[in-house]
């Protein structure tokens, strides 16, 4: 039945509270699907997808970045700190601020392979020397950029004509094909399952497990800092506080998106609307009245309400399914 | 096997010469000597803390001698990784590492070595290839109780799984099987499928080196047998010298040798 075949994939549990949620927000607010909401929703969602599309295959290894949210705010600010306080080529400061986060997720990739420590320390510790860094580099301050154009600017932040849509989301949707393809298409893919499956089976079948590793502490820190220039594009400046929260936004995310938190299993795809998910009821409790941060208090509730129910269904709903 | 006289005296696919190997100062295996030929099934047998392991990772390419050499066709190999042994043919199913339980049963067969197709400048996995190969596979092993291949493989018994990472090493072009106690905790029946396969893997020109604790488990199949006692080859038996009751014997006269030496 297709019904039955659909309720097996990952995506459909997800799939189904995102719906939900937009349902409600719509029917008891009328304007979920106006151009203003719409385009708070795809800004808070675009960057938290795309953090949460590194953090799904890191995961799916068996590891956790909590350095992430760090990252977010580092490479702007490297970016921004470069072109805009030393007037460089802004293509230039780019390539050496997403240098630096290769560099972190290389730092992270190495001591977890290494030392085998867990990598929920290694990244909590990178998380600290990090936030450290941006604090020496930008303090209190904000980075703006309000009247500088440039190409990187338009290609990260640009609205899309007069669609309540901004760059954010062409860049979400290539990432997530890459993502896709990356996870389902590739040699890469089944190495990353079964790195995370078994540690100890995968290197005995010849999987090299540390470079699987590496190569996904590099990606998650990359692909945090190209959302985090996709932020400072769009509102053209760059707090400390930026990526506050987004370590545990991207977990939530792949979390509510079916991905396992002991590895193995777990889609780009399904990240995607979880981060969706997220911001959909943010948007939507906002338009409800609620106040600013109440959110996370019920996204709290969710988040646990949604492992309970995995755990519940799981062994009934995962025969079929890789 | 022992029926059709199989060739006990050819030369050694795959063998280590004079092989030690110390953990820090301790020696565990002491100038070990031992190859197998195509076709042959090689029963290696000894008590726990005999050495069994550590020579079968020897041979995997999970640990490099420290005395000693590997030889592949007569010529000195030296593996540096299991993905190295691999890729010469040497495939090791291990009792406890043999399987991902996650992972599709397909995935599963073909993970290290998985078929691609070339579109373009892109590589994909070719699932299709691949989910045909396990699916002949299983049918080949009368593994029929399998739906399908594409559910995990955690719904496998222990002897499908045994009987599915042997068929895997032979269907991927391996030249020697590496086998750690595949039958421990098996019913009789699971037992006897397994040895089938082992069979089935000798007579396609595999040579097979069958590790295990117990004289028993590798009568059925060896056509010779190694007995392995403190990291020393102390007993080599052939044809129908391969019986536990002789073996016992032997191995109480021989340690009493080596005692009084």
């Amino acid at each position: 039945m297709v019904l039955a075949r659909l309720a097996r994939q990952r995506e459909f549990g997800p799939s189904v509270g995102l719906i939900g949620v937009v349902l409600i927000a719509q029917l008891s607010t009328g304007h979920f699907f106006s151009s203003q909401s719409l385009t708070g929703l795809t800004t808070i969602a675009d960057t938290v997808a795309i953090v949460a599309i590194g953090v799904t295959l890191l995961m799916i290894s068996g590891e956790f970045d909590l350095s992430v949210g760090q990252v977010y705010a580092f490479v702007p600010i490297i970016w921004s700190t470069l072109f805009v306080v030393h007037k460089w080529d802004p293509w230039l400061a780019l390539i050496v601020a997403l240098g630096a986060a290769v560099l972190v997720g290389l730092v992270n990739g190495w001591v977890v392979t290494k030392f085998g420590i867990p990598s929920f320390i290694v990244t909590l510790g990178m998380y600290f020397v990090i936030q450290g860094t941006n604090n020496l580099l930008i303090g209190g301050h904000q980075l703006v950029a309000f009247d500088f154009k440039h190409p990187t600017l338009t290609a990260f932040g640009a609205r899309i004509g007069h669609t309540p849509f901004s760059a954010g989301i062409i860049w979400l949707m290539g990432l997530t094909f890459l993502g896709w393809y990356a996870l389902e298409k590739t040699r890469y893919g089944n190495w990353n399952f079964a790195t995370g499956g078994g540690v100890g089976p995968a290197k005995a079948m010849g999987v090299p497990v540390a470079r699987v590793k590496k190569a996904n502490f590099v990606v998650c820190s990359v692909l945090a800092g190209i959302s985090g220039c996709i932020q400072f594009a769009y509102l053209k400046g760059v707090s400390q506080a930026q990526g506050d929260k987004y370590e545990l936004l991207a977990i939530t995310a792949a979390v509510l998106g079916g991905t396992s938190l002991f590895g193995g299993s777990g889609t780009v795809v399904g990240s995607v609307i979880g981060a969706f998910l997220l911001a959909s009821i943010e948007v939507g409790l906002v338009l409800m009245g609620a106040p600013g941060s109440f959110y996370i208090t019920f996204i709290g509730v969710v988040l646990v309400l949604v492992v309970i129910l995995n755990v519940k269904l799981g062994r009934l709903t995962t025969s079929g399914r890789r | 096997m022992t029926m059709n006289a199989a060739p006990s005296r050819k030369d050694p696919v795959f063998e280590l010469r004079d092989v030690s190997f110390s953990y820090g100062s301790n020696e565990v295996i002491h100038q070990v000597s031992l190859g197998v030929a195509a076709g042959e099934v090689v029963g290696l047998i000894g008590d726990n803390g005999a050495g069994k392991s550590t020579l079968l990772k020897l041979f995997a390419g999970f640990q490099i001698p420290t005395q000693g050499t590997l030889a592949i066709d007569g010529m000195p190999v030296k593996f540096r990784s299991p993905a190295a042994a691999r890729s010469l043919g040497v495939e090791a199913v291990y009792q406890d590492l043999a399987i991902i339980e996650q992972l599709s049963i397909w995935r599963n067969f073909y993970l290290g070595k998985e078929l691609v197709k070339k579109l373009g400048p892109f590589r994909f996995l070719d699932k299709a290839a691949m989910r045909n190969g396990c699916i002949e596979a299983l049918q080949l092993l009368g593994l029929t109780r399998i739906r399908s291949v594409d559910g995990p493989a955690w719904a496998m018994s222990g002897g499908e799984r045994q009987s599915l990472a042997i068929t895997r090493a032979m269907s991927l072009g391996a030249r020697i099987l590496l086998l750690d106690e595949p039958t421990a905790a098996l019913s009789v029946r699971q037992t006897r499928n397994v040895l089938d396969s082992i069979q089935r893997a000798a007579s396609a020109g595999l040579g097979v080196l069958y590790i295990d604790h117990n004289m028993d488990h590798v009568a059925p199949v060896a056509d010779r047998v190694v007995v392995l006692d403190h990291g020393r080859i102390i007993v080599e038996l052939t044809g129908d010298d391969i019986n536990a009751k002789h073996l016992g014997d032997l191995v109480a006269e021989r340690r009493e040798e080596l005692s009084a030496e």
